[in-house]
Parts: structure tokens; C-alpha cells; sequence
């Protein structure tokens, strides 16, 4: 479809009901999109909801209200058919590629089994298709016959990026893909993936609690906390002049692997623990934290609003 | 001076695999050592040797640790239970998993002071605050399943070092962590060893966290020490192939986003099959026959610092 970005996201929410009390607010009411070609980072600490939009996203996530358009196509609410035919738009890559393959299932059966459930390929064409995504993904067309045990855990993450690839996905959801893999073993997936989009062109959304992975891959960064989003801006705006304070604090915090760099930065050290998004708090949901915290951050919502070429939802945001 | 901790020449086995081979480093009081390197190298197992806390598959037959001067490998099980939680202590990457359910925060801490929480109650207090837990009064009562896990981190260190050790073992002690609450744990650990002179040995997998606290650093490769010395040092001129590779994998800040990261091709070799020679050699752009046929030994490239790689002088 023409015009429509490869996603939207209107007002999602998703609220989780609780034995006593008010439900869980794991999301709560965010928006935002993306264009074909972009990859946006999602970001946050765990329990910010980023796993959840994810989710939402390709529709494994009940979804409490908004809306979720991909490609054009609402995915919430949607029957199966109509979520059966979105789905073959969009694909998920999950951080740990152990559990993400049948144990049981050749590699070769697991990267053809979209082409073939949707008969878009059988036989010696399956089998050429299949040969060509795994080269294409770096591993080897004889490895079609293997079963998962046989792979290291950065060759199991490639077939699950074949398997993703199968269909031509625009929209491509990648949640934690590197989490799992030592270094040397994430540069190799992270210059792939960077390769594949290139090639392809497919939207991405990187879903990643690493900002060090996310600055390098993503054009965008959505930064998430208790379930809004704080800040979304484009990659150098957000990591040269981060307009939130809790993106700030988040980017002090990370520990840059260069010891006279990292010893000379100001430590700005986060108070406190993130509360409970069964017990959130009034006004701006950061306060608690937010080393320039006035009285009216705990009483007012902060506005969603343009600050540059930033989204920000703060009161005092760095003009 | 004596080190807090000396380790030998260490060497242990799982069947015939020397999977930890030749390992040794010393640590001064109040010293950060971070053990840095990928899954499978070996560090995780050689703290658990430190502690004498190996699993039953892993065998020790060479080497010996050396707490203050005092050879461990002498002390029977018995006398070793007397060292562990009051002259040398442990803690661990799953804070929750590593404390007992069923008891509250204040017994399991009174418990390195080897007396009951009534007596122990004001130092227990006492040290709940020195870790950073807000309202210790409060806490002390609890179970672990009340508290977050930057928080259950806390009490943990907090029962690690009630008895005062000279040495902590931290094996990924952050690894399971938000990033903001680990740079709260990394502060609190660096302000132990330096207001209480702990010697601390850091294992990690994260190169960041190595510069940020570390004094010095080991890097390990398929059970062995590749390159040891200052931080700074091997951070600014890595002497080792695979220290360099390790670092130039890395984003950072600093980089054109999408640019090329460097890889390491191949994978590590699994214990049956390490290498005659160097065990890097198999994916190091600099390895010749040499380095196939003759085990690079630790030698000094630069003062105090130290490289098990026979090009360790063309290492860029």
C-alpha cells in the first residue's frame, strides 16, 4: 500500500488486570511510526513495556485500546484471516535462538516452512529459495539438512533471520536479537542485520536495552519508562543532546569501554528504583527519579511535545 | 607487600580437558582485578576455584590459591568453611536465585557474623545502610521476594562483607541488572575496596564495565590468559591479537553508526579440541606455524604488562 508508513502506532495500550486493586499498566497509551527503510530503536529498563509493543506489534499481545497499522492494515481487533494475511508482512526475531527453533525440524524445514504453508514454493524451488537465505544470512546451503544443536548460538540466531527473511517481511520486529551472544558473536549478527536492511529495504524495529547496539543501528530511538514513551528523536539529536532527564541518566549510566573516557564522565547516578506499574506514580510518571523534579511533575502529566527536532514528555525538557 | 590474593599457576580438568590452564594473577588490597572474556573461557570457573567451590566434574591438579600468604590448598574442608564469608566471600550474577527464600534479609546477613540477628541486629543495620538500602529498619525484616533485584544485589554484598573479608569474589555481579541501578552497584563496589581496602576480583563479560571500575584486567581466552596489566594500558595498546579483536567488535560512541564492526571469524574451540600451541591460532590473523607448534608463554611486553602471544609486538 502507498503512502501509509510500514507502521503506525495510535494510543497503544495494554493493561493487565490484577487480583486486587487497578490493572497493571504495562503500556499505556503510546505513539508512534515508521517509515519503510527506518530502523527505530526501542529502548528502556526492564518492565518499561518495550517487549510488550513489540508483541502488540505482530500480534501475540492482547491489546487493551489504540491502534496498531501495519502496512496499512489494523491488527488490532483483526480476525484471523485478515492477521494471517498482515502476518505475512511482518516477522519477529526474539532474543534467544535456542527456544525460537524446533528442536526437532531440520534448518532447512524451519527457514521454508512460510513458503511453504503459504504455497508460495514446494520442492526443488523450496529448495533453491532456501539454499539462497541461508546464504544470504552466511551459512551454507548444506546446511539445510543439520538440526539446530548443530549450530553455535550466533549460526541459531542466523537461521532465525533466514526464517524471517523467507517471506520478505516490510516490517521487520527484532526483540533483544543480540542480547544473548557474546561480542564477537554480535558484531557478526549486527553486520547482518545492517546488510539485510540495506538489501531489502524492510522497516525495523529494534527493541534493546543496549544503547551502544541500538546508536549503531537505528536511524530513530524511542525511548520508553513505566510504559510511555519520554523521549523519541532522531539517532544524533537523542544521543548529543538528550532532552529528557531520564535519557540522560540513562545514557550516563551506560559504561563506555574506554576507561579514561568512562572515568571522566560525570556521574549522575539515578536515585531509587523503578516503581511498580501496578502502583504508578501521579503527574509524570519519572518524578520519583528525576533529579529536577518541581511540584508540578507531581501533579501534571507532562504534554507530549515537539522540542527541536525531539518528541518529549517533560516539563523542564534541555531546549 | 603480600597480595590479598594469589592465584598459581592454576590448572583444572573436565575429563581430560585442561579447561582452565596455567592461570595465575595476584591482587593488592583495596585492587579491582576484572577476569574479562567470552562464554566457555574459563573465568567463572577459576573463581570457583578460588573459593574451593567446584562442581564435581572439574578437577583440580596443579596450582594453588593464596589468601594473605596462607596456601588454601593445605586446609581441609572444614578448616576452608572458616575462610569462606569471613576472610574471603563470593557473590553472584542472580542476587535473587543466590539468597534464601525462606529467610529474612536480616537473618541471612547476620549470618557472615556468625552470630543470631538478635546480637547482630546493629550491625546488620549498620551495613544494610553502608550498601545503600533506604530505611534498613524496615528491610531487615523482609524476605527476598519483597525487594527488586538491584536491591536483593545489595543485600547479598551486604552479607558477603559483614564479616569484613580481605577478598570478594564478584562473578558478573551486574550482569542481571538495569543499567542505572548497575552503575549503583559499581559505584557502591568501587567505594568498598577503596573506604575498606577489599580486594576485589570482577568477573564479566562487559568490556565498559571493566573500564569503568577495574585497576587491572586479565583477558581470557579458551582457559587461558591471553594479555594481563593495567587497564588503561590494554585498553589504549592491547597486546594481544584477540584482546584487539575484542575491542574493535565493540559500537561505540564514537563510530559511524552502521560502519563495519570487526569480527572474529571462526568460533571458540570446544574443550576436546583445543590446539596444540596457542588456542587463538585458529582464528588469528597473525598466527604462523609457530604459533600452532609452541604454547605462547605470559611474557612482559611493556612494564607490567603481559602477553601470551608470540607476535605480540605486530599486534595493532
Amino acid at each position: 500500500m502507498s503512502g501509509a508508513p510500514a507502521l503506525r502506532v495510535t494510543d497503544l495500550a495494554v493493561h493487565y488486570p490484577a487480583r486486587n486493586g487497578p490493572p497493571v499498566r504495562a503500556v499505556d497509551g503510546i505513539s508512534f511510526a515508521l517509515e519503510a527503510h527506518e530502523t527505530l530503536g526501542l529502548v528502556g529498563e526492564s518492565g518499561c513495556g518495550k517487549s510488550t509493543v513489540a508483541r502488540a506489534i505482530v500480534g501475540l499481545q492482547t491489546v487493551t485500546h489504540g491502534s496498531v497499522m501495519v502496512d496499512g492494515t489494523e491488527i488490532v481487533g483483526a480476525g484471523r484471516a485478515a492477521l494471517r494475511a498482515a502476518r505475512a508482512g511482518m516477522q519477529m526475531v526474539f532474543q534467544d535462538p535456542v527456544t525460537s527453533l524446533n528442536p526437532r525440524m531440520t534448518v532447512g524445514a524451519a527457514v521454508g516452512e512460510p513458503l511453504l504453508v503459504r504455497g508460495l514454493a514446494r520442492g526443488a524451488a523450496l529448495r533453491e529459495r532456501v539454499a539462497l537465505l541461508l546464504t544470504e544470512c552466511g551459512l551454507r546451503p548444506e546446511d539445510a539438512a543439520r538440526y539446530p544443536h548443530q549450530f553455535s548460538g550466533g549460526q541459531r540466531q542466523r537461521i532465525v533471520i533466514a526464517r524471517a527473511l523467507a517471506l520478505r517481511p516490510a516490517l521487520l520486529v527484532c526483540d533483544e536479537p543480540v542480547s544473548a551472544l557474546d561480542v564477537s558473536v554480535r558484531a557478526q549478527i549486527l553486520n547482518l542485520l545492517v546488510d539485510l536492511q540495506r538489501a531489502h529495504g524492510m522497516a525495523c524495529l529494534f527493541v534493546s536495552h543496549d544503547l551502544a547496539v541500538v546508536r549503531h543501528v537505528c536511524d530513530r530511538v524511542a525511548v520508553m519508562y513505566l510504559g510511555h514513551l519520554a523521549e523519541l528523536a532522531p539517532r544524533d539529536a537523542l544521543f548529543s543532546a538528550p532532552r529528557h532527564p531520564y535519557t540522560r541518566a540513562l545514557l550516563a549510566a551506560v559504561p563506555e569501554p574506554d576507561p579514561v573516557a568512562q572515568r571522566a564522565k560525570p556521574r549522575v547516578p539515578l536515585v531509587g528504583e523503578i516503581p511498580s506499574p501496578a502502583r504508578m506514580p501521579s503527574g509524570c510518571r519519572f518524578h520519583t527519579r528525576c533529579p529536577m523534579a518541581q511540584p508540578v511533575c507531581r501533579e501534571t502529566e507532562p504534554a507530549w511535545r515537539e522540542v527541536g527536532a525531539s518528541m518529549v514528555a517533560c516539563h523542564f525538557p534541555n531546549e | 607487600m603480600t597480595p590479598a590474593l594469589a592465584v598459581h599457576d592454576l590448572r583444572l580438568l573436565i575429563g581430560g580437558a585442561a579447561v582452565v590452564d596455567g592461570v595465575g594473577f595476584a591482587v593488592a588490597p583495596g585492587e579491582v582485578m576484572a577476569l574479562v572474556g567470552e562464554s566457555g573461557c574459563g573465568k567463572s570457573l577459576t573463581a570457583h576455584a578460588i573459593m574451593r567451590l567446584l562442581p564435581d566434574a572439574v578437577r583440580q591438579d596443579r596450582g594453588y590459591v593464596a589468601l594473605d600468604g596462607d596456601n588454601l590448598s593445605v586446609l581441609s574442608e572444614r578448616q576452608m568453611r572458616l575462610v569462606r564469608g569471613r576472610r574471603m566471600s563470593m557473590i553472584f550474577q542472580e542476587p535473587q536465585a543466590a539468597l534464601d527464600p525462606l529467610s529474612t534479609v536480616g537473618a541471612q546477613v547476620a549470618e557472615g557474623t556468625g552470630s543470631p540477628l538478635r546480637q547482630a541486629r546493629a550491625a546488620v543495620l549498620a551495613m544494610l545502610d553502608e550498601v545503600g538500602i533506604a530505611d534498613p529498619a524496615r528491610r531487615i525484616d523482609q524476605y527476598p521476594f519483597e525487594l527488586s533485584g538491584g536491591m536483593c544485589q545489595r543485600v547479598m554484598i551486604a552479607s558477603a562483607l559483614i564479616a569484613r573479608p580481605a577478598v570478594l569474589i564478584a562473578d558478573e555481579p551486574t550482569t542481571a541488572l538495569d543499567v542505572t541501578i548497575q552503575a549503583q552497584i559499581l559505584d557502591l563496589l568501587r567505594r568498598l575496596a577503596i573506604e575498606r581496602g577489599t580486594a576485589i576480583v570482577l568477573i564479566t563479560h562487559d568490556m565498559g564495565v571493566v573500564a569503568d571500575i577495574a585497576d587491572r584486567v586479565a583477558v581470557m581466552y579458551a582457559g587461558r590468559i591471553a594479555e594481563t596489566g593495567d587497564t588503561a594500558a590494554i585498553f589504549a595498546r592491547p597486546r594481544h591479537p584477540y584482546t584487539a579483536l575484542l575491542l574493535a567488535a565493540l559500537p561505540r560512541r564514537t563510530d559511524v553508526p552502521r560502519s563495519r564492526l570487526a569480527v572474529i571469524e571462526g568460533r571458540v574451540p570446544a574443550p576436546s579440541e583445543f590446539p596444540t600451541g596457542c588456542r587463538f591460532a585458529g582464528r588469528c590473523p597473525l598466527a604462523d606455524a609457530r604459533c600452532r607448534a609452541e604454547t605462547p608463554l605470559l611474557r612482559e611486553v611493556a612494564r607490567g604488562h603481559l602477553s601470551a602471544c608470540w607476535h605480540a609486538e605486530a599486534v595493532r
